[in-house]
């Protein structure tokens, strides 16, 4: 086990009457340790305790892992199966009624069967998420391909670590979202993040990250708003939104000139060098500067301190990923680390703050439109096959490739899917240009959604199944370091919920595709199916075992065989995953948002997390601590902007986009480019910043662009402004 | 066992308030948060200080008393209320410098940040300084206070760790930095 710096041994608090159950938090991708409290008579979690030994995050939670525990005996839990049988009221909570576990899946599998007989296999889709367990993610895939048989599934990773993941393929061949462990942060000497509002989206991170400037290090933070984190930083870099990649351009233009670039670690173990040279040529401090809007000084700062550090890491979230061109973004700030050889060893290297849970894990196993367990990909016949013959299934059987995210709801639109799967997620929040979102899934002929509180997504549903929270299924995830950890049980079933694999292995029986779920009992079963499966592939899993996460405090993947202690570093025998052994440098120019601002939406809108607030909200708005921390979502603006439109703190205006308007309170801040507003994106209904936001989509990657369009304030009228 | 002590570095803070929200979780707090997450311009910067009850020496909101009802414990932390004694004559919400006390108009009833003594009793760290994220909250021996006295103290003598009695009122069981403790740091290249 890991012991840094920080570590300290540590007993717990044990009340009379209770034990401790060691686990994780359910929510973001740092999937911080912590021991939950549990009433030994009721047998009901009634609490948390830190988790000291738990080498990532020592105890250390943010309000939202603190109160995460409320979610699970929570008076919104959905108790019994829902069905509601007139469509008319598909977008409200009402019309409802309670129904056995029976009737529900029976009439699920009949509705399918009918839309499949009638359509097509493929007219029935999936919908998933990866705020789940490995096992679930992995049969939610299988159960897609081989219990429904249709090639339409995808999740909401494609709105998350999508970007991150084009971007890593392709410039290491690999997609393992950070090439050091957590613990080596504190120890770098420049930390250089993108895009990234640690403080408040990754907050264990940041005792971590304040450390390296405590030992004289330093930090550089780029990002449009003077964040918590980018308070502190050395060098803040204040951009416009979407402008990443004339930055990132430009910081290797000044390596280059600067001569801090190493040129055997380019010779020997990268492709793509003298061309990408060629390209950042015309990236001159003066011209970023013009793009960016960031001043020419503090460009050359940051390039001159990244140069020098011995040690330097490049972090980013998802400020650089979630735009049109987010996979370029991420390939251009991990030139930086490859160009400059700050890669491929202890304390150097480049992460990404994974968004949710399992959002590492559960785009490894083949949730993906285009992608097999163990990182395999539909496009590859050898790969494909594989996968079929460990599923038992002919290899003509297995669907083709299916689409992204947001193009499902396109196909929803054309008829082309006409029944929808859904679980783990709420689009009805998520998705960008919700009001198109929200048509396409009211005109589905059939929805299910599976959830433990009634989401606004599942108010389009025909039927709800009410499934487990994370605290009551056993099952592992995979952190935002690539370490495979451990939930635990720690409450039975709540009320006649249950956990997504049971439903789903329930419903493939009743579809007639039982003999390729039935022998899987329980999460254990599955995830020896998934080490099996995924045996061989990029993401090997193989040598994981419970056991083993048990002893080690978490296993880092790739893990062969049983002897494999797993790799927390990655690439330290300088060897990268592309056929050649050798990282590419990209070379890619700039090219703006999909919608910059002009005369009729002068201003760029943004937007992101709070602290308090997780995801759609659908977790969070439901924990009186955190609703009453941030009850609704505030519209930031600068004062000379304020000013410019005659708005004061705390009035409501309009906020318009060309595709959707919203009403908001103004919280009018100086630590915000005048030129850009933001709102977090955690409310749903007539508060969803989404129905503003742009879903011109990455070409690799697929992603929206939801951190930059143009946007328009209305002041209202004065009655509007009573009652708006 | 060393004795162990609070000590806050002012400029940590990130406004998350888990401090808050994991308060409720000691033994004997009632579910409810008994500190204070403060804005410190929030027009202006998103920086935030933690207001934590400082365990006073000689604290005024005990002498301030006219019941006894706030009782100081072997550890030196100034305990809540005593239910059977309180008064809820608020006097120590008046007389406490730092506005820690809180009051129950409900139970007539003061209560106030005790330093988890339910856990800091075992010599485990108080919940507050066990979740916070930034380590603006931490629980140190006596040795490592003093590495961090020293590291924070500024050419010329000026203050930056609560070694010397200013700015705070009195002699304080928890000990703070107040923002600028990077200033003095030697940067490495």
């Amino acid at each position: 086990m890991q012991k840094d710096k920080f570590f300290k041994e540590i007993q717990n608090k044990l009340h009379p009457g209770e034990k401790l159950v060691s686990t994780h938090c359910s929510y973001c991708g740092m999937q911080c340790g912590m021991n939950l409290r549990v009433d030994t008579r009721t047998n009901t979690i009634i609490g948390v305790e830190p988790r000291y030994d738990f080498p990532v995050n020592l105890g250390k939670m943010c309000p939202k892992g603190v109160t995460a525990y409320q979610q699970v005996n929570h008076p919104d839990r959905i108790k019994r199966p829902l069905i509601r049988r007139n469509p008319a009221w598909k977008g409200t909570a009402e019309g409802f009624e309670e129904v056995s576990w029976d009737e529900a899946l029976t009439f699920i599998a009949s509705r399918f069967t009918e839309l499949q007989e009638a359509y097509g296999k493929d007219t029935l889709s999936v919908y998933s998420g990866v705020s789940m367990t490995n096992e679930k993610c992995y049969l939610t895939g299988k159960f897609a391909r081989v219990g429904l048989q249709t090639r339409y599934i995808d999740y909401n990773g494609r709105f998350c670590m999508s970007s991150a993941a084009a971007g890593f393929n392709r410039s290491f061949g690999i997609d393992r979202g950070s090439t050091v462990p957590w613990t080596d942060i504190h120890q770098t000497d420049c930390l250089l993040i993108a895009g990234s509002n640690a403080a408040e989206c990754h907050p264990t991170s940041m005792f971590r990250i304040w450390e390296v400037q405590n030992r004289g290090g330093y930090l550089i933070v780029v990002d449009p708003r003077e964040t918590p984190l980018a308070r502190r930083a050395d060098v803040h870099l204040d951009l416009r939104p979407g402008t990443d990649l004339a930055l990132a351009n430009g910081l290797l233009h000044l390596l280059i000139e600067n001569g801090a670039i190493d040129e055997a670690f380019i010779h020997n173990h990268t492709n793509g060098f003298a061309e990408t040279k060629a390209l950042v040529e015309m990236y001159t401090p003066e011209v970023v500067s013009e793009i960016t809007g960031i001043a020419q000084e503090k460009i050359i700062r940051a390039a001159e301190i990244y140069g020098k550090a011995p040690e330097a890491i490049v972090m980013f979230c998802r400020g650089v990923e979630q735009q049109s061109k987010g996979t370029d973004n991420v390939s251009a700030y991990t030139n930086l680390a490859l160009a400059t050889g700050k890669i491929g060893r202890p304390k150097s290297g480049v992460a990404t703050f994974t968004g949710q849970g399992n959002g590492q894990g559960g785009r490894e196993h083949g949730q993906k439109a285009d992608q097999l367990p163990g990182y395999r990909k539909m496009d590859n016949p050898q790969h494909v096959q594989e996968v079929a013959c460990a599923w038992g299934i002919p290899v003509a059987e297995m669907p083709q490739k299916g689409v992204s995210a947001y193009e499902m709801f396109e196909l929803m639109h054309n008829k082309t899917i006409r029944g929808m799967y859904l679980l783990c997620s709420n689009p009805a929040v998520s998705a960008p240009n919700l009001n198109y979102v929200r048509e396409a899934l009211k005109s589905l002929d059939f929805m299910v959604c599976s959830d433990f509180y009634l989401s606004e997504s599942a108010e389009y549903a025909d039927v709800v199944l009410p499934t487990t929270s994370w605290a009551e299924d056993d099952g592992t995830t995979t952190n935002l370091e690539g370490r495979v950890i451990r939930h635990r049980q720690a409450q039975s079933w709540y009320a006649e919920s249950r956990p997504d694999w049971w439903i789903q292995i329930e419903i493939a029986k009743r579809m007639g595709r039982g003999q390729y779920f039935e022998h899987l009992s329980g999460p254990r079963e599955i995830f020896d199916e998934l080490r099996r499966v995924s045996q061989g592939g990029t993401a090997d899993y193989y040598g994981i075992t419970y056991e083993k996460i048990e002893e080690r405090q978490g296993v880092f993947w790739p893990c062969r065989d049983e002897q494999d202690p797993g790799q927390p570093h990655l690439f330290l025998d300088k060897t990268f995953y592309h056929p050649d052994g050798k990282a590419k440098i990209c070379a890619l120019p700039y090219r703006p948002p999909a919608e910059e601002p002009d005369e009729e939406y002068p201003l760029r809108l943004t937007t992101g997390r709070v602290v308090y607030h997780y995801l759609s909200g659908n977790q969070t708005r439901r924990i009186p601590f955190l609703r009453d921390m941030y009850p609704d979502p505030l519209l930031e603006v600068h004062p000379d902007t304020a000013q410019k439109y005659g708005i004061a703190h705390g009035e409501k205006v309009l906020l318009k986009t060309r595709r959707g308007e919203a009403v908001y309170q103004v919280k009018v801040i100086a630590a915000i480019r005048p030129d850009t507003v933001f709102v977090p994106y955690h409310w749903g209904k007539h508060e969803s910043i989404n129905l503003l936001t742009n879903p011109a989509l990455d070409p690799y990657s697929k992603m929206p662009e939801f951190k930059a369009c143009a946007a328009e304030i209305v002041k209202l009228e004065e009655e509007e402004r009573q009652h708006g | 066992m060393a004795k162990q002590l609070l000590y806050i570095e002012m400029d940590n803070c990130i406004g998350c308030r888990s401090c808050l929200a994991a308060c409720t979780q000691c033994g004997g707090h009632d579910s409810r948060n008994r500190n204070y997450v403060m804005d410190v311009d929030p027009m202006q910067t998103r920086q935030t200080i933690p207001l934590m009850c400082l365990h006073c020496v000689n604290p005024a909101c005990a002498r301030s008393c006219p019941a006894q009802a706030i009782q100081i414990a072997d550890t030196g932390a100034v305990l809540s209320a005593l239910v059977e004694k309180c008064i809820g004559c608020q006097n120590c919400t008046i007389a406490c410098p730092y506005g820690i006390p809180k009051f129950d108009q409900e139970q007539n009833l003061m209560y106030k940040c005790d330093l988890c003594y339910d856990r800091t009793k075992d010599g485990i760290p108080p919940m507050c300084a066990s979740v916070c994220p930034t380590n603006t909250l931490q629980w140190l021996t006596e040795s490592e206070l003093a590495e961090k006295q020293s590291a924070h103290r500024l050419a010329g003598g000026k203050w930056i760790a609560s070694q010397s009695l200013e700015p705070l009122e009195s002699e304080t069981n928890v000990k703070i930095s107040l923002p600028g403790i990077l200033q003095g740091v030697q940067k490495l290249f």
